[in-house]
């Protein structure tokens, strides 16, 4: 398993676990897994703790996904990256658009 | 042979199936049957058509072979005992002439020893039938191969349309990849001061590389990368390259061709995907790089006198097509450069390079080498060494893209005037413009001014002088003039940068002035006389002493003086020295530049 997703109890964080490589091939599930908890979550985290490496198509991903849960107003946090990853979402200064903790 | 209870078993099976023996087309299915016994061939013929199929009956291996080809048979059953050619001897030449199309092969045999029958099948038979033959299995087995063979056949065509398709892709390929290797190798990739490595899927894996000058001797070049891989990865190229190049040809800035493309780039793409991209600009003359990083790597900088990184530049902005333009920084920051001095792009390919324990070379890795105290001149060749040595297998060096800029100021663009059009015989006009703080604050207007001059008289081979010219005149009245810059600012160890920098900062503050520019051309013999004439809203300066300082200098002081002097037939102080007119002579024979 790729991916999972958990789902808070008052339905309003959603934590997606991504493990191993973050990239295209994990673009079905990950879109799945915030597609289910849409509408009525308000705050989201990826957990990247098993999180390898992502390349910039998953960046990508990750540009589609901020604006299909409410864009500017998307509340959406980075936790447990690793070094390179953190390296990789601020040399695209994605820490304008996403909290890295 | 015992054949009568077989028959009677036939009559009652052929009633109900002649609609299940038919081929793939609905035709009936073809069957070779061969046997030497003509009464045997007679009865088992009668069989088969009973159940609805077409049958062909010869009495030797010759004759099967023959009509093999003759009849194009959908199976075969096979006596194995025959005077001549034998069965097996029969399947082989069978086997040989159908290719790698499917022909099942019964063998008919009285054998009933295995190890007989094994051989059968070792010998290219695809199954066997014991005489006396059972109607009931018969049917079943020839049904059986005949869904097989259909099956075959629907892989086979398959396979075929799947080999045609890839051919077709690959052209297609082929093509694409012609048109993106014109978009990017047009441009100043060959100056003789740019190494460069690129890999071979570069374009494929939407890296891109151009180089181009601008009209004034600025060398610009870009290294981006667009998300993912394959065409849709590379089909931005293109665009970009053509606001790269044509705006570089036109002499716009880079914060400018970086908004042109976000703009661009944020209407064509879809959400996801993304141009990370480095621009710098060299002016090698004045020793000032420039750059704008946006999500891509480090640029870095080796200092040839130091031999060590020098500077760097690091992403300080979204990539291209995330943001709308208004919420990107198109700012470059700048920094002063010697001659000599090696400037250094790479892609991502290079740092997470990996070796065979999947250990990443690393951006620390490739930063050691620029600290090793080598030679400038073999810095390059080190790094990709360094990344062999670490890799261990050369031929994986395949996503690797670097990038060296040699400091050079006596380059200059190599395609200066290979498609300059020749000038429109000369006419009388005037044209003029006023700036005020505010448009010069955010805007520069030498492209849009040089786009007029070089439309309305084509003076494409003049370009480069035209522009040294009105930029020199141009930048002394802001700089001087309005910004009120001390020229001496540039003198000290590090001044450019700091002069730079200075500019910078005061520009963005500027709210009062203005700036006026007139152009009058006038006839003169084959040619024209181009009048520039600049006007600041400044102090102005004693320009009487500064060009007695000139004439008694040469080449200390007024160096921009002496270059407008060297193509200009005058260049006249007026007013309290805030006005500035420089006369540019130029005759229809004239091939310069």
């Amino acid at each position: 398993m790729a991916l999972t997703r958990n789902i808070s109890a008052d339905g309003k964080v959603v934590t997606i676990k991504i493990n191993g490589r973050f990239d295209f091939s994990v673009h079905q599930e990950f879109r799945e897994a915030y597609d289910a908890g849409r509408g009525k979550a308000s705050d989201f985290v990826l957990d990247f703790a098993n999180t390898e490496y992502i390349d910039s198509a998953a960046c990508g991903m990750l540009l589609v996904f901020r604006d299909a849960v409410g864009g500017n107003s998307a509340n959406i946090g980075i936790v447990n990256a690793n070094h390179e990853i953190v390296k990789t979402l601020t040399m695209l200064q994605f820490h304008k658009m996403f909290k890295i903790a | 042979m015992n054949a009568p209870p077989a028959i009677k078993a036939v009559t009652r099976l052929a009633d109900v199936a002649p609609t299940e023996m038919l081929n793939a087309q609905r035709q009936p299915l073809k069957i070779l049957v061969v046997d030497d016994e003509a009464v045997f061939r007679a009865l088992l013929q009668n069989l088969l058509e009973k159940m609805g199929m077409q049958v062909v009956a010869v009495g030797s291996g010759a004759e099967a072979v023959a009509s093999f080809m003759h009849d194009q048979p959908d199976m075969v059953l096979m006596d194995v005992m025959m005077p001549g050619v034998d069965g097996y001897q029969a399947t082989e030449y069978i086997r040989d002439l159908s290719g790698d199309s499917f022909i099942p092969i019964i063998f008919i045999t009285t054998i009933s020893d295995e190890d007989e029958l094994a051989q059968c099948v070792m010998r290219g038979g695809n199954d066997f039938l014991t005489k006396p033959i059972n109607p009931a299995v018969l049917q079943a087995k020839i049904e059986a191969f005949s869904q097989l063979r259909r099956l075959y056949k629907a892989v086979k065509s398959q396979r075929d349309e799947l080999a045609q398709h890839n051919r077709w892709l690959k052209r297609e390929y082929e093509i694409a990849e012609g048109v993106f290797a014109k978009v990017m190798h047009s441009g100043g990739l060959t100056s003789p001061n740019i190494k460069y490595m690129l890999s071979p899927q570069a374009i494929f894996n939407g890296d891109l590389l151009l180089a181009a000058y601008r009209p004034s001797g600025e060398l610009h070049l870009m290294l981006g990368d667009f998300t993912g891989h394959g065409l849709s990865a590379a089909i931005g190229t293109i665009p970009v390259a053509d606001i790269f190049n044509g705006m570089t040809a036109k002499g716009f800035p880079i914060p400018e061709i970086v908004a042109e493309i976000n703009q661009k780039l944020q209407r064509i793409l879809p959400r996801g995907l993304f141009f990370a991209a480095a621009l710098l600009e060299l002016d090698a003359k004045n020793h000032k790089l420039s750059a704008w990083v946006g999500g891509v790597p480090d640029i870095l900088i080796y200092g040839a006198e130091q031999k060590a990184l020098a500077g760097r530049f690091t992403s300080t902005s979204f990539p291209l097509g995330v943001m709308a333009t208004d919420q990107l920084d198109c700012h470059v920051e700048s920094m002063e450069v010697r001659p000599g001095d090696r400037i250094f792009l790479y892609t991502d390919g290079v740092p997470e390079a990996r070796n065979s324990d999947n250990a990443m070379f690393s951006q620390e890795r490739l930063e050691q080498c620029f600290n090793d105290g080598y030679e400038p001149s073999v810095l390059y060749e080190r790094i990709l060494w360094e990344l062999d040595q670490f890799r261990g297998a050369p031929e994986q060096s395949d996503d690797v893209t670097l990038i060296e800029v040699t400091v050079d100021p006596s380059v200059s663009n190599p395609q200066a005037t290979s498609n300059a059009l020749a000038p429109r015989s000369p006419s009388e006009w005037s044209a003029s413009f006023e700036f005020s703080a505010e448009s010069l604050r955010g805007y520069d207007p030498l492209p849009m001014m040089m786009q007029v001059l070089l439309e309305t008289q084509r003076l494409h081979q003049h370009k480069q002088r035209i522009y040294m010219v009105l930029a020199e005149l141009f930048l002394n009245a802001l700089e001087h003039g309005l910004l009120k810059l001390d020229s001496s600012l540039k003198e000290g160890a590090g001044g450019f940068g700091e002069y730079y920098q200075e500019k910078e900062r005061r520009l963005a503050h500027l709210n009062v002035g203005v700036i006026k520019v007139s152009f009058r051309h006038a006839v003169n013999g084959s040619g024209g006389r181009l009048a520039i004439q600049i006007e600041d809203s400044g102090p102005g300066f004693d320009f009487q002493q500064r060009l007695k300082q000139v004439d008694e200098n040469p080449g200390i002081h007024g160096r921009g003086i002496m270059m407008i002097r060297s193509v200009c037939e005058s260049l006249v102080y007026s007013g309290a020295g805030n006005i500035a007119e420089a006369v540019y002579p130029w005759s229809l024979g004239d091939g310069l530049d």
